[in-house]
């Protein structure tokens, strides 16, 4: 036995993380194929954009959150074997055909003139979404079972805010007129409704249910 | 957005000027660092040179569109092929790696054509470097740029850097060395994923080192490129080394522009 001042607790007074969470592991490999999916679709809409924006600065920033995107994809692709998922391609997949059809019509526009519906299905509708889902996600898992996916999350989320805020920032300065405010909404509110049918980049849930059942009186 | 983006609509805006290579060559004021060919105007780029310092603008005018190109084509990789289909993710992941790393030279590039006393669109652009990454088959794309392409800019950042050494110009140098070591890393992907993608494939292996022989050649520019000490960019057989380049592909690629140079001044 080792002399010690005095015996200390497993868990120091300030360490408050607990051992439940909302998913287990199958739900959790679920979720993170899903996430890896929108990942792999995003990055490689950037990476096909690149060439069809004018705007200098637009046209480098695609290319350097081209890559934040793969990161995060590999990240989650690397994490799926250690959610019993060996074959990880088996659950790379869309939600549901709704998300499918979201980022058909998200990775639709090509045109050079179209650099603002570009910017708007990623960075109002798209990385939005996924901050609160990957959000909830961890805020609900287990900070202690499941600590590999919330370490994962953060430095994902880190990314994701920065790139929110950088492509906001390249919204806003691109909008100079009503007609291209309209356009934005427009397209905005076009790829809302499909992802309100996905229910969220995870599907139904992503974010959870806030609401409280009401048993039925007799 | 559809697949394979055509050469001829790469989005500009209206500073850039799009030209023919033939047309671009055609330029008096750099033209011998990255083309043409005769006798009183071959040299090393050094900035002693009387036109050095206009022709090492004109050099880094072609990087910064150059860099443009590179990004839009491994931009364009990430998009035109299929996971699994076509290529494995992690190839997809190594060329979005290359969007930034290439997003990154344009910001440098950029930067110091201003540190140099260039505007964007004093020289104009061809677009060769994003026709070779229009390459449908990727074993065949990557190999045209990552190696051919990518191996002509490890060439040039040496040069440059030369450059600023000899100019005493720390920020050209410095920022040179930079990109040297992402165009080794680039090179390095290209001969890795053609090594791994053409392993029990002899066919499509010498298909795409023919196509990298093909785009080697269409940028030799009359043998600008080479080992002779009046090559205006010396050919860089270390990094090309550190790049997965075999000893003979190195002497190949000397031959070429010996070949190319003597065929210039017939």
């Amino acid at each position: 036995m080792t002399e010690t001042k005095r015996p200390r607790e497993p868990f120091a007074p300030w360490d408050r993380r607990a051992l439940p969470g909302l998913f287990d592991v199958d739900e959790t490999a679920k979720r993170v194929g899903h996430y890896k999916w929108v990942e792999l679709k995003l990055f490689e809409a950037l990476g096909g954009w690149v060439a069809t924006v004018p705007e200098l600065d637009v046209k480098m920033r695609l290319g350097t959150h081209c890559y934040h995107h793969a990161w995060h994809a590999d990240l989650f692709d690397k994490r799926l074997p250690e959610l019993r998922e060996m074959k990880t391609d088996r659950l790379t997949l869309p939600a549901n055909d709704h998300m499918v059809a979201f980022i058909d019509a998200m990775t639709e526009p090509e045109e050079a003139a179209m650099t603002i519906e570009k910017l708007v299905g990623v960075y109002r509708v798209l990385i939005p979404h996924k901050i609160a889902a990957y959000t909830y996600h961890r805020n609900a898992t287990s900070e202690i079972t499941d600590m590999p996916t919330v370490r994962i999350l953060d430095f994902i989320l880190q990314d994701e805010f920065n790139d929110w805020r950088e492509g906001e920032m390249l919204i806003q300065s691109m909008i100079e007129t009503e007609e291209e405010l309209d356009r934005a909404m427009i397209h905005q509110t076009k790829l809302e409704k499909l992802m309100l049918a996905a229910g969220g980049i995870a599907g139904p849930g992503s974010i959870g249910d806030p609401y409280v059942e009401i048993p039925e009186e007799n | 957005m559809r697949k394979i983006f055509p050469a001829e609509e790469l989005a500009r805006d209206g500073r850039f000027i799009r030209q023919t290579n033939e047309q671009r060559m055609g330029d008096p004021r750099g033209a011998r660092i990255a083309g043409g060919n005769s006798g009183d105007r071959l040299a090393k780029l050094t900035p002693e040179l009387a036109n050095g310092p206009d022709r090492a603008r004109a050099l880094m005018h072609g990087i910064f569109v150059g860099e443009i190109q590179a990004l839009e084509g491994a931009g364009r990789t990430c998009w035109d092929f299929e996971v699994g289909e076509d290529v494995p993710l992690e190839l997809k992941l190594d060329m979005a790696r290359q969007c930034w790393d290439e997003a990154r030279h344009c910001e440098i590039s950029v930067a110091l054509a201003e540190h140099m006393g260039t505007e964007l669109g004093e020289y104009a652009e061809n677009a060769l470097l994003y026709e070779a990454a229009c390459n449908p088959d990727p074993v065949l794309r990557l190999t045209g740029v990552n190696r051919a392409l990518e191996g002509l800019a490890i060439d040039v950042f040496n040069t440059m850097k030369e450059f600023g050494n000899m100019a005493g110009d720390p920020v050209l140098e410095f920022c040179e060395d930079w990109m040297l070591a992402d165009e080794v890393t680039h090179v390095k992907m290209g001969s890795d994923w053609l090594r791994r993608l053409t392993e029990n494939d002899k066919e499509r292996l010498d298909k795409a080192l023919e196509f990298q022989k093909v785009v080697d050649r269409l940028f030799s520019f009359n043998g600008f490129r080479g080992e002779e000490d009046d090559s205006p960019i010396q050919l860089t057989r270390r990094f090309r080394e550190l790049a997965g380049f075999s000893d003979d592909e190195i002497d190949e690629i000397a031959d070429m522009s010996r070949e190319a140079r003597v065929e210039a001044s017939s």
